[in-house]
């Protein structure tokens, strides 16, 4: 990922700063960057959405297609996820640069969001054993600034919001077999439940005090981080350390609390945003990449 | 402006994508009318008078028709020609390609006729672009784009009041709901009754397509059961459990039919059957799907003659142990066929009625309910009409008028509906095929010189029948140095003014034939070129040669084909030839050539006829005078020049197959002429045994040969013709057919391994081999149609279709002239001989006049004379007199009109004397045929 070089000097200026809750840039230990988010922005997936967080950027778009469900869970659909870190976001993801990253980014975003907890993956499945919807979310880096589990998690859920899947209907005939019909209306579709969705909170342990949203200079003094993937309600869906560094068990406690406190407080206000850029129907002015 | 069109799709995998096309919108789209000032349209198609007098509107008005309207057969009273000034919108027309491709071939020729005054207004991609909105279906849609942009129309006019003279538009729509909606909005709006109202055209109605929505038979006894959904057709064809097949109704009998199912590899069976509500509407040629009713309901198809009465009830015929075969019923349409039938009117009984039945000339083809008020008039006519739908509750299917096609019994009307039952495309030629002709006047270019075999100085002539204008063969023949004699044959270079691919090709291709009936040509290729340009008259012309170097055994040393210009030095007919060959005392270069010719074709002949069969003389033609009625027999008149041309013509054919089979091996298009199954010549050899105990051996087709050339009575000379003439109908069709798919290229006919069509420019198989030979010999380039076997072969199949409407058509041509010559002379009395023995009847040929005819013994109105009828002979024994194939009788010839529909000649016999049968029966049944080989 994107390093910054910081000198001994800087560090302790971060840290201080932090220790007395005023971060480099004037904010809070709690407190986001600047935040835009756009749905619907790629036509031909069934949902997408763009999200910057200060010069972060990333696009996910979902698509949905009938797949086969898995023999284990025969009545779920599930969920796919491909991260792709193109050369544009940094230097260092120049030829398979980013494929590590990659990977880790979608087993994180795999464990965090395929789970019938999260995602009501039984309203995806079609026929039971037979058909089921796979949504392959697809996420693409268009700049990187430092937290990008956030910002990717965020995409998601407004994607997911925005995803229209087309209603299918089954039907049979006398000899059992069955076949898929469509609907020839493009308005007639099924939208997902995102009330579960989790988003993810990273805190970065700086010093004794951890912040969210970490720039990329204080993520370079911070040894290790914290993702916490919340609920609307609050509940803790999935915690993972990320770095080198060791966390005690008590701030372990307490970042979790604060990650709880963050997410609650992050999901209102999207959530809202979402529901009212929906109402805007066909009156939206399209922003898109240029806006 | 950039808009965008989402859909989703099923692909054929199961699999669902969403596909996303951009769409713009455009600001030079006009309005296309002569009175706008605004747009700035390069011509105008909507007139600024633009009055069709109707009594609704009476304001001048442009129509605008919606997509059932034109859709659903009210495209014929569009086609009129008072209907002028129409603004066809682009969602109309894009709805009308999706559902009926006929129909918009039609829209799109009105668009393109100048008078028509239609106008195509693209309007989906204009500012009355409208979106699907949430929750409406594609046709609603539709409506709505429809109304929308009539709704543009009418607010774009009314800024030109001044000028305009009240010019307003009127939304055509068969919908109550659309109208009611473009009422709201404050559009003209009409429904049928539009076209009630043109005051001065009331026949116009009667084009209106019948529609079951306001009719008020609610209460009306079902007869047929529900037509199945396709999708469940679908289903049911993969489970297996129903069939898929071209329904073919039976000719005798209107309750029976079988359906041709294509089975996998070889297999292909017959499904029969029978009984009104088991066919379940289909009409002739529909294909359908069919389901097998268990094997104890199986019947055995019924050999009784049954006409629609119209009285008849519902029953099966009658049930025979024996012969049962796979029985079915039809249990929904995949896909109809219809087409505007030819017939007549059965006028109404009820005086003042509107609803008559109409009874198509082809007897495969239901009745059809037509509603007319011009009853009185169209009796007695020849008319076209069309079904549009067949409701379950009614007998017959539901039709409008769509022409007259003239008188019944006229020559003209009963050619025309010649050619339509036929299939033959007879059409003038459109402005796109003609837009290919060379300019006129054409000359030879230097470069045609330059990439040309200059053979000018030969002596080449052509050799004719008289009256003959599309020469298209000539021939030469000269001594060489080294002794050897060059023969040369010389055809029309066709494909140089077709090329591939453009319209003129296209609709040759479609053709595919020319047609000739009796003194009726129907071109293939514009007459520009068959008689004018391709003609190798005494003049200077471009030609395809065949220059064979021979020795005087005509023993072929060398073959060459090369793209020519000729200078045709004499255009002789046969007889003409013949007298300068047989004058000793002429002695310039023409003669000398033809003799040269004569000399070789013999040579050529005896050959041909020694080492194998020639059934070419087996061809027996009568051919009617077309203007004195007076029958020809050209068999008499046969010449040595004759032979001497079509000697020369068979053998470049064969030259021409080698040549480009040998190049081609997967795409030579060559023709073949299959060897009869042996059970094919039971009755020739049973026929020559018990008659005269002659032996006709079949084993093959040498052994045919000589065993009919030994085949002589005394004192019955006509013995041998007629043995010929049975023997050519034991024989198989010859077909074209691509040589990479099909591995038996034998001719039987001709007795050459391998054979095509190359002489004659006219046929579109000989200009698909002028391209392959061109090629082959590096004159002109290949394109990837002429290589691919499998559009070859497609293209095959409908050379044989054409070729065979074509026969048919022509046998039909002369048994209509036949009949007239009949007209004229009232009843004859004829000798003539049995030519084959059937169950109730004999079919008699009269010499005389090359003309067949049945002589029933039963009737259906008493009951027959005790008729005897024994397999072996095949003999028929009436009342103690047994008749034998090939037995001389006396019968009289008259000619039946009591059905206008299918005048027939009557036989009836005279001699040999049998009380109570030898009287004119009634009722008979038709009628001359002549058949012959197509080689």
């Amino acid at each position: 990922m994107a390093t910054v070089q910081v000198s001994e000097a800087e560090k302790v200026y971060i840290l201080h700063g932090i220790r007395d809750d005023l971060r480099v840039d004037g904010r809070g230990c709690e407190d986001y960057r600047h935040m835009e988010i756009e749905t619907d922005v790629v036509s031909n997936t069934d949902g997408s959405a763009k999200v910057t967080l200060g010069h972060t950027a990333v696009l996910v778009g979902v698509k949905a297609e009938i797949g086969k469900p898995r023999p284990m869970l025969p009545d779920e659909g599930y969920l796919e996820f491909f991260v792709d870190c193109s050369a544009n976001a940094t230097p260092e993801f120049e030829g398979r640069g980013g494929e590590e990253l990659g990977t880790e980014l979608s087993n994180t975003l795999y464990k965090v969001f395929n789970n019938k907890n999260s995602v009501n993956l039984k309203s995806l499945c079609i026929l039971k054993g037979e058909h089921c919807w796979v949504l392959y979310v697809d996420v693409l880096l268009l700049q990187c600034d430092g937290n990008l589990y956030d910002a990717i998690s965020i995409a998601i859920k407004a994607a997911l919001f925005n995803t229209k899947i087309p209603k299918v209907h089954i039907s049979s005939d006398d000899e059992g077999s069955k076949e898929i019909e469509l609907s020839d209306d493009p308005y007639d579709c099924m939208r997902l439940n995102v009330e579960n969705v989790p988003c993810i909170v990273t805190l970065c342990k700086v010093g004794h005090r951890h912040v969210v949203d970490a720039s990329l200079q204080e993520k370079a003094c911070s040894v290790a981080s914290l993702l916490i993937a919340v609920t609307q309600k609050g509940t803790v869906t999935c915690l993972r350390k990320v770095g080198g560094g060791s966390l005690d068990p008590e701030s372990v406690f307490e970042m979790t609390e604060t990650g709880k406190r963050v997410g609650k407080a992050l999901h209102a206000p999207l959530m809202n945003l979402l529901q009212q850029e929906e109402k805007l129907g066909k009156t939206r002015q399209k922003v898109g990449f240029l806006g | 402006m950039l808009k965008s069109k989402t859909f989703v799709k099923k692909t054929r995998s199961g699999g669902v994508v969403k596909i996303v096309r951009e769409h713009y919108l455009r600001d030079d789209i006009w309005c296309g009318s002569e009175i706008c000032s605004e747009c700035k349209p390069e011509t105008t198609a909507l007139q600024r008078d633009a009055r069709i007098e109707s009594s609704l509107c009476t304001y001048p008005h442009y129509l605008i028709p919606d997509t059932n309207v034109v859709l659903h057969q009210q495209i014929d009273v569009l086609e009129d020609p008072i209907i002028r000034n129409v603004i066809i919108l682009q969602t109309v027309l894009q709805e009308v390609r999706h559902r009926s491709a006929p129909i918009y071939k039609r829209v799109k020729d009105m668009l393109h006729e100048k008078d028509k005054h239609f106008y195509t207004f693209t309007n989906e991609h204009h500012e009355t672009f409208i979106e699907r909105e949430p929750g409406e279906s594609a046709n609603d849609r539709n409506d709505r784009a429809i109304r929308v942009a009539a709704k543009w129309y009418s607010e774009h006019l009314k800024t030109f009041k001044s000028i305009s003279d009240g010019l307003e538009v009127v939304l055509l729509t068969n919908d109550q709901g659309n109208k009611q909606k473009a009422k709201e909005i404050g559009l003209q709006v009409f429904k049928d009754e539009y076209i009630k109202s043109l005051i001065a055209n009331p026949e116009l109605l009667d084009r209106l397509a019948l529609t079951n929505d306001e009719k008020n038979e609610i209460s009306r006894k079902v007869l047929f059961p529900e037509h199945l959904p396709l999708s469940k057709i679908q289903v049911g064809i993969k489970a297996g459990t129903f069939l898929q097949g071209t329904y073919r109704a039976s000719r005798d009998n209107y309750l029976e039919g079988t359906v041709f199912v294509h089975g996998e590899g070889e297999e292909s069976t017959e499904v029969l059957i029978q009984g009104l509500t088991n066919l379940n509407r289909a009409v002739h040629q529909d294909v359908v799907a069919v389901q097998l009713l268990p094997q104890d309901k199986w019947v055995a198809p019924s050999s009784i003659v049954l006409q629609d009465e119209g009285t008849a009830k519902d029953d099966a015929g009658d049930e025979e142990d024996e012969d049962k075969k796979p029985t079915g019923k039809v249990v929904g349409i995949i896909k109809r066929s219809w087409r505007p039938f030819c017939g007549m009117l059965n006028v109404s009984q009820i005086k003042e009625s509107t609803r008559h039945l109409f009874t198509p000339a082809d007897r495969r083809i239901p009745r059809i309910r037509i509603e007319t008020r011009q009853a009185s008039t169209l009796a007695g006519q020849r008319i076209m009409v069309a079904i549009d739908g067949w409701p379950k509750d009614s007998r017959y299917p539901n039709g409008h008028f769509v022409r007259s096609l003239g008188g019944a019994g006229e020559k003209e009307t009963e050619e025309e509906v010649l050619l339509l039952e036929h299939d033959v495309p007879h059409q003038a030629f459109s402005q796109s095929v003609l837009s290919f002709l060379p300019k006129m006047p054409w000359s030879i270019t230097p470069e045609d010189v330059a990439k040309r075999e200059d053979l000018r100085h030969l002596t080449v002539c052509s050799v004719d029948p008289p009256g003959c204008t599309d020469i298209d063969d000539a021939l030469h023949c000269r001594e060489l140095e080294n002794g050897n004699l060059e023969v040369g044959v010389h055809i029309a270079d066709v494909s140089h003014f077709i090329r591939p691919g453009n319209a003129l090709d296209q609709e040759a291709a479609n053709r595919g034939t020319t047609v000739y009936l009796c003194g009726k040509r129907i071109d293939m290729v514009p007459e520009l070129l068959s008689s004018n340009l391709c003609s190798l008259r005494s003049n200077v012309e471009l030609a395809f040669s065949c220059i064979w170097e021979m020795n005087h055994n005509a023993e072929i040393v060398k073959t060459r084909f090369t793209k020519s210009i000729i200078n045709s030095k004499a255009s002789l007919t046969y007889a003409e030839a013949q007298m300068r060959i047989d004058d000793t005392t002429m002695n310039d270069d023409i003669t000398k050539s033809l003799r040269g010719l004569n000399k070789l074709a013999k040579i050529l002949k005896r050959q041909r006829i020694e080492n194998a069969l020639t059934l070419s003389s087996l061809e027996v033609r009568f051919h009617i005078d077309s203007e004195t009625h007076d029958p020809i027999d050209l068999q008499t008149k046969e010449l040595e020049t004759n032979s001497m041309v079509e000697e020369f013509m068979l053998l470049a054919n064969i030259s021409v197959a080698q040549k480009i089979y040998d190049e081609f091996p997967e795409c030579a298009l060559l023709r073949k002429h299959p060897a009869p199954p042996p059970s094919n010549y039971d009755i020739l050899i049973k026929a020559a045994r018990s008659n005269q105990n002659v032996e006709i051996h079949t084993d093959s087709a040498k052994a045919l040969a000589d065993s009919l050339d030994v085949a002589r009575v005394d004192n019955f000379p006509y013995f041998n013709t007629l043995l010929r003439i049975l023997a050519t109908r034991c024989m198989m069709q010859a077909v074209y057919f691509c040589s990479g798919m099909d591995s038996d290229f034998h001719h039987y006919g001709l007795a050459s391994p391998i054979y095509t069509h190359f002489t004659s420019p006219i046929r579109y198989s000989d200009i698909i081999v002028h391209r392959l030979l061109a090629v082959a010999i590096g004159a002109d380039s290949t394109y990837s149609d002429l290589m691919d076997k499998h559009k070859q072969s497609a293209l095959c199949n409908n050379l044989n279709y054409r070729h065979k409407m074509a026969q048919y058509a022509q046998r039909a041509s002369v048994a209509f002239h036949t009949q007239l010559f009949f007209k004229s002379r009232g009843v004859l009395n004829e000798e003539g001989f049995v030519l084959f023995v059937r169950k109730n009847a004999i079919i008699v040929l009269i010499p005389k006049f090359g003309l067949e005819g049945t002589v029933f013994f039963e009737n259906k109105d008493k009951t027959g004379p005790n008729l005897v009828y024994d397999e072996e002979g095949p003999t028929l024994t009436v009342l103690q007199r047994t008749f034998h194939i090939f037995d001389k009788v006396k019968v009289t010839i008259s000619l039946d009109a009591s059905n206008i529909q299918h005048q027939k000649i009557r036989m009836a016999l005279l001699e040999p004397m049998i009380p109570g049968v030898s009287v004119p029966a009634e009722d008979l049944e038709p009628l001359s045929k002549k058949s012959k080989i197509d080689r």
